[in-house]
Parts: structure tokens; sequence; C-alpha cells
């Protein structure tokens, strides 16, 4: 039996589904203290596998970001533009271009500068050229761990996305969604008691708690999905909080990995997407799938336009299964 | 006149049969040109111009995918064009467009903006073409070098080479400078300019770009569909072009045809489509433009985007007359891509 549950006021719907069936579905007792009291008791009673959760992360829950570009100067009206007032952004020297090459050496004392002053602990940290090379990015976040103690970094290259502004965005979104996500993860986990919780992700799929604090950027309509999903196969007159509940309890786990690499000759090319692969595979038992259920969903490979020979933009999904 | 108000329909008919343009390039010239473009850009056709006005054409040279990751500084427009300058001895007095395709249209708008300059009514290709000396210029008889390109890291390069070398010259540097830079070319007098271009359609792009116009609008010469599929597989291709100085590999899109005959497809790219086969008999080719247009949002795919089990339309849009002549077909025809047909 799988559990999926729409937190809603006044009352959270709860969908009991076993083989992608609906069983039942019930609101919980007001009285037990929304939106989750009484949610163990009847899971446990269920003998629930899994409790799937569906909501939308309000845009009105943002915390203040600090955001660090990696990168050459640019004109105003395309350096970072943080959504909440309260947020702090700086431009610091680095980066690497397409082909993997330096454009200049990290500028480690402005970012430490920057850090320790901006007085914010959710960053979002954004180097030019990430997809093709990391290491920028991951030493920023070193410098900021070091200098912001319990720091929460987001880093762009997780994101996978090419450009550089819609991988910041998304950065940026995702830090500032953080402690919005570690709060739910927080009372889902508590209201549980120990049955392990899993997120409904924007299109299709969840993630485990771990997942979801880490990346709420990915379930910021989950809900809205779940709602879509449920919809789809109980019929448009279903009840709202039902067909969410039953569209949430209907996914599993999915994670992707979006690259540029660069391979000269086929024995390299493999060698790269065997790597994209491995890390996709991680991934999806991060966010939560059994190790043995793991398996890649689909792998696209395409080299990219007028950049030489060997550059190629990957992406690779997996999917698995709720232990 | 390009002001505020005209930017957003030059945007997006600037986007309707444009290929190889990534969208975060163009989202990045779009809100560059917004921030530069003040009270507005005049555009005025080539014959209205002073017939000595120094004309020269500015484009992206390179990779949007780069730009989209390596943003630019702000001043390339300026730089590139300033340099060609300094090697002609003279002013700038007006520019024009390579090619009209999303970020190639707004990049010319953003060099006219700061230069105080007005943006010529017409552009050099009518679609688009991979390389830079594939133009109606080239065609009228006017040399792309000089030539400068200014790129993102404060680079700044005067080229000067026989025409058949500039691509030669130029990719190694681009992709020096990170995989691309701001290219300023073809100096021209607007009288030569006039006989060259194919004119009207920045006008044209303003049309077509208005919310609920047709999207033929923006294809003079005509356009239609070829077929409505799904795409069954993105492949390295046959090997078509292996020993040409072109950018980027060659690849395959097979497309399934949803209704009718249920035909298979096959598109060959190398930066652009370049042929198209049903079941195997060619139907449509350079210089056609054949783009793959998304049946969710309606754009363009990139052929670097393209991926299985996208819902696409298979678009020709006819090239200018001048590209379909024994000239034209040499330069931009099916033969300059390496296929041999």
């Amino acid at each position: 039996m799988i559990v999926g549950v729409a937190p809603g006021r006044p009352a959270t719907t709860v969908a009991a589904v076993r083989d992608g069936a609906l069983v039942f579905s019930r609101q919980l007792p007001a009285a037990a203290g929304p939106p989750f009291g009484g949610l163990a008791k009847l899971a446990g009673g269920l003998g629930a596998r899994a409790v799937c959760v569906a909501l939308d992360l309000e845009d009105a829950e943002l915390a203040p970001v600090a955001a660090i570009r990696v990168g050459g100067p640019c004109p105003e009206v395309l350096a970072p533009h943080p959504a909440h007032p309260g947020g702090a952004t700086t431009i610091v020297r680095g980066g690497h271009s397409l082909t993997g090459r330096p454009l200049a050496p990290l500028d480690v004392d402005a970012v430490r500068r920057f850090a320790g002053s901006c007085g914010l602990s959710d960053f979002a940290v954004t180097a030019t050229g990430s997809p093709v090379l990391a290491d920028h990015e991951l030493a920023v976040a070193e410098i900021v761990a070091a200098e912001v103690p319990g720091a929460r970094i987001t880093l762009s290259y997780e994101f996978g996305r090419a450009g550089l502004r819609e991988r910041e965005e998304d950065a940026m979104l995702n830090a500032g969604l953080g402690p919005a996500a570690v709060r739910v993860a927080r009372e889902v986990g508590q209201a549980l008691e120990g049955l392990p919780p899993y997120f409904a992700r924007t299109g299709h799929g969840l993630v485990s708690a771990h997942y979801f604090r880490r990346y709420p950027l990915i379930c910021r309509f989950g809900a809205t999905a779940s709602l879509a999903r449920g919809l789809a196969v109980l019929g448009g007159e279903s009840e709202e909080g039902a067909a969410r509940a039953f569209g949430a309890a209907l996914g599993q786990p999915v994670a992707e990995v979006e690259r540029i690499v660069q391979a000269r000759g086929r024995a390299e090319l493999d060698r790269v997407l065997r790597d994209a692969r491995d890390e996709a595979l991680t991934r999806v038992v991060s966010a939560g799938a059994a190790p043995g259920s793991a398996s890649i969903a689909s792998l696209t490979v395409n080299p990219l336009s007028y950049l030489p020979h060997g550059l190629y933009r990957v992406r690779a999904s997996a999917g698995g299964a709720t232990p | 006149m390009i002001g505020a108000g005209e930017l957003a329909r030059f945007a997006a008919g600037s986007r309707l049969f444009a290929t190889g343009a990534a969208e975060s390039s163009y989202r990045l010239v779009l809100d560059w040109a917004g921030s530069v473009i003040g009270p507005g850009v005049p555009v005025v056709a080539a014959e209205a111009l002073a017939p000595e006005t120094v004309c020269v054409a500015v484009s992206l040279v390179g990779s949007t995918t780069a730009l989209g990751e390596q943003l630019p500084a702000g001043d390339e427009p300026v730089r590139a064009v300033r340099a060609l300058e300094r090697r002609l001895g003279g002013r700038v007095g007006a520019v024009v467009a390579l090619n009209l395709a999303a970020e190639n249209a707004l990049l010319p708008l953003v060099a006219a903006a700061l230069l105080e300059v007005p943006l010529v009514d017409g552009d050099g290709t009518g679609r688009v073409f991979p390389l830079v000396e594939q133009t109606t210029y080239t065609l009228g008889g006017v040399s792309a070098t000089p030539l400068a390109l200014a790129g993102g890291g404060g680079e700044l390069v005067v080229l000067e080479t026989a025409p058949d070398r500039v691509e030669a010259v130029v990719r190694p540097l681009v992709l020096a400078m990170g995989g691309w830079a701001v290219g300023a070319c073809y100096p021209m007098s607007a009288r030569e300019l006039a006989g060259a271009l194919v004119p009207g359609t920045v006008g044209r792009l303003l049309e077509a770009g208005a919310p609920g116009a047709d999207r033929a609008v923006a294809a003079p010469y005509g356009m239609k569909t070829l077929c409505r599929g799904v795409i069954a597989a993105v492949e390295g291709s046959s090997g078509h072009g292996a020993d040409l100085e072109l950018p980027s590999l060659p690849s395959s899109i097979v497309v399934e045809e949803t209704g009718g005959l249920r035909r298979l497809v096959r598109l060959e790219a190398h930066n652009e489509i370049v042929l198209a086969l049903a079941d195997g008999a060619p139907v449509a080719m350079a210089p056609d433009l054949i783009c793959l247009v998304s049946a969710a949002d309606q754009l363009v795919v990139d052929v670097d985007k393209a991926a299985p089990g996208m819902e696409v339309e298979v678009m020709v849009v006819r090239a200018a007359p001048v590209w379909h002549t024994e000239r034209g077909q040499e330069l931009g025809g099916v033969r300059a891509f390496g296929v041999p047909l």
C-alpha cells in the first residue's frame, strides 16, 4: 500500500493506493491537528510502504538569497537579480569557457569578503562554464562553508541547464525555497514517526525528503502536477484533494543529470556517457529509489552547433521504485 | 523605427524560422536590446541612405550556447565597429544584419542603438547559413573583409584575408575567445548594399511578430509544411561532409510522419538542416531553409536539442531567388554542405 497526502485547509486528504488503483480516500481528522495530525496512525494501520506528499512551494515563502556569480563584468540588465528584496549579489572573477579553458583565476578573496559580510545564510553559486567544469562552483562552496557556518549552498551546475542566467535563476530560486522546504520536511517527518516521506516533483515522479530539502525547486509545483496526474486517471469529476493525493501516490523516484561534455572520439564519448549514466543512477537512489530498482530511463546526446568537434549536450534521466 | 513598443514584435518575428538559436542567448540579447534601445532605432531602406554612407553588417559569430554561458561585457558591438572604422578611415553611418534569426536580428539592433545610427531594412541571407561568407552580399560582389571581431574577454581582432579563407581563420579565433564574438564585416557603401541585400526583411519580421499574425508573413518567397510527425531518432549521420571545414559534426534526425503516408523523413543536419529525405527520396534541400517547429510551443527546435519523442512539424522556407541561381547554389546549395546531389 502507498499513501498519497494532499495537505490542505481546512483538512488534509489522504489516498490509499494499491497497484496503481485507488483503494479509498479520506480526510484526516481535523481534531488531530492540521495539516499532518493523525497521519502516522493511518499510514501505519494500512501498512504503508511509502507516503507521498503533494504540495506547492509558494513564492511568498522565498527567503533572501546571497547570489555569487563567477564570471566577467556585464551590462546591468544581465546581472543577477534575486527575487527577495533582502537578497545580495556579487560578481567575482573566474569561470571557464565551454571548451573548459579557465577565463580567469577564481577571485577567492572577493568570495570570502562577500560571504563574510552579506549577513545571509542561503547561497546560490553560479560559475561561467560550470556545465562543463564545476571546479569554481565547488571552490566557492568550500570558501562559503568555511566563512558562514551552517550555510545552505545551492550550486547551479547541479541543475545542469545551459545558459548562465537560466541556471542562476534556478539556483537562486532553489536557495530561496530552502528554508521553507526544510521546515516542511521536518513537519512531515515528525508526523510520520519514522515512515519515509516522499515529495511529488513538478512534472512527474517523486523524491526523498533528503533530496527535497536539497533541491526544493524541482518540487515547486508538486501539488499542481499531482492534481493533473490524478485527474487524468480518475476523471475530471473527482474531488480535488483526493485526485491530488492519488496523483502523488502514482509517482516513483526520478532524477536527472544534464551536462556539457567534451569527448574526442568514440571511446572517450562512451566513457563520459557511462559517467553521466552512473551519476543519474546515484542521484535516483539518493532521491529515494531502492538501489536494485534504479535504471536509466533515457539518455540523449546532441553535438553542439557552431562549436568544435567533440562538444556534446548530454542528458540522462533515471527512474526507480520506492522500497 | 524599432522602439520599446516594437521590440517584442521584432523579437517574436525573428524566432519564427530561427534555427540554432539557444533560448538563453536569445533572452539575453533581447534584454540587452531593451536596456539600450532608448527612444528607438530608425529602420531605413538602403536606398534612402546617402549613396556613399558606409554600412557594416553586424552578427554573432560562433555559438549561441557559448554566448548564453559566457555573457557579453556590453561593449563588443561598439569595439568591433570602431576597429573597422579605424581600418577604413571613416565613420560607419548604418548597420545591417547578416541574417535575421533570433539573436542575429537583435544584435545589429543593439549595435545600431549603441552607435546611434539607423538599422537598414533587409539582411544578407533571407535565412540562416552557417558560414560568414554565405551571404547575398558575397553574391553581390562585396567582400566580408576587412572584418573585426570583439570577444567577451576584451579580445579584438581585425582580419584581412581572401574571402574564401575567412571561415578557416575566424573559427579558431572565435574558439580562442570562448566560442563566440561580435563580428563587424562586409563594409560597403549604401549603394552597394542596396544592390546586394534581401530587402524589406526587418519590416516583414515586425509584421510577422505581431500577435496572431501568420507565420508565412516571415517567408516572403513562400513556405510549406513537409510533414507532421514525431522524432524517432537523433543520431550521428552517414558521415557526409567529414572532410569539410564546417563548424561542428553532422547529425541526422529521423521523423516519423503521424498522418498521411506515414513516411520516414530523414533530416541531415550540419549546424543547420541541409537535406530532407522522405522514404529515401530528396524532398527539400539547401539553399531552401528546412526547420523543425515544435507542436508543443510553435517554436523552432534547435538541431542540438532535438530529442526522440518530440512532436514536430517539418517546414521548408523558400530561399530568396538569388540563392537559386547557379552562383547561389554553389555558395549555399546542398553541395556546399558536402552532400553530393
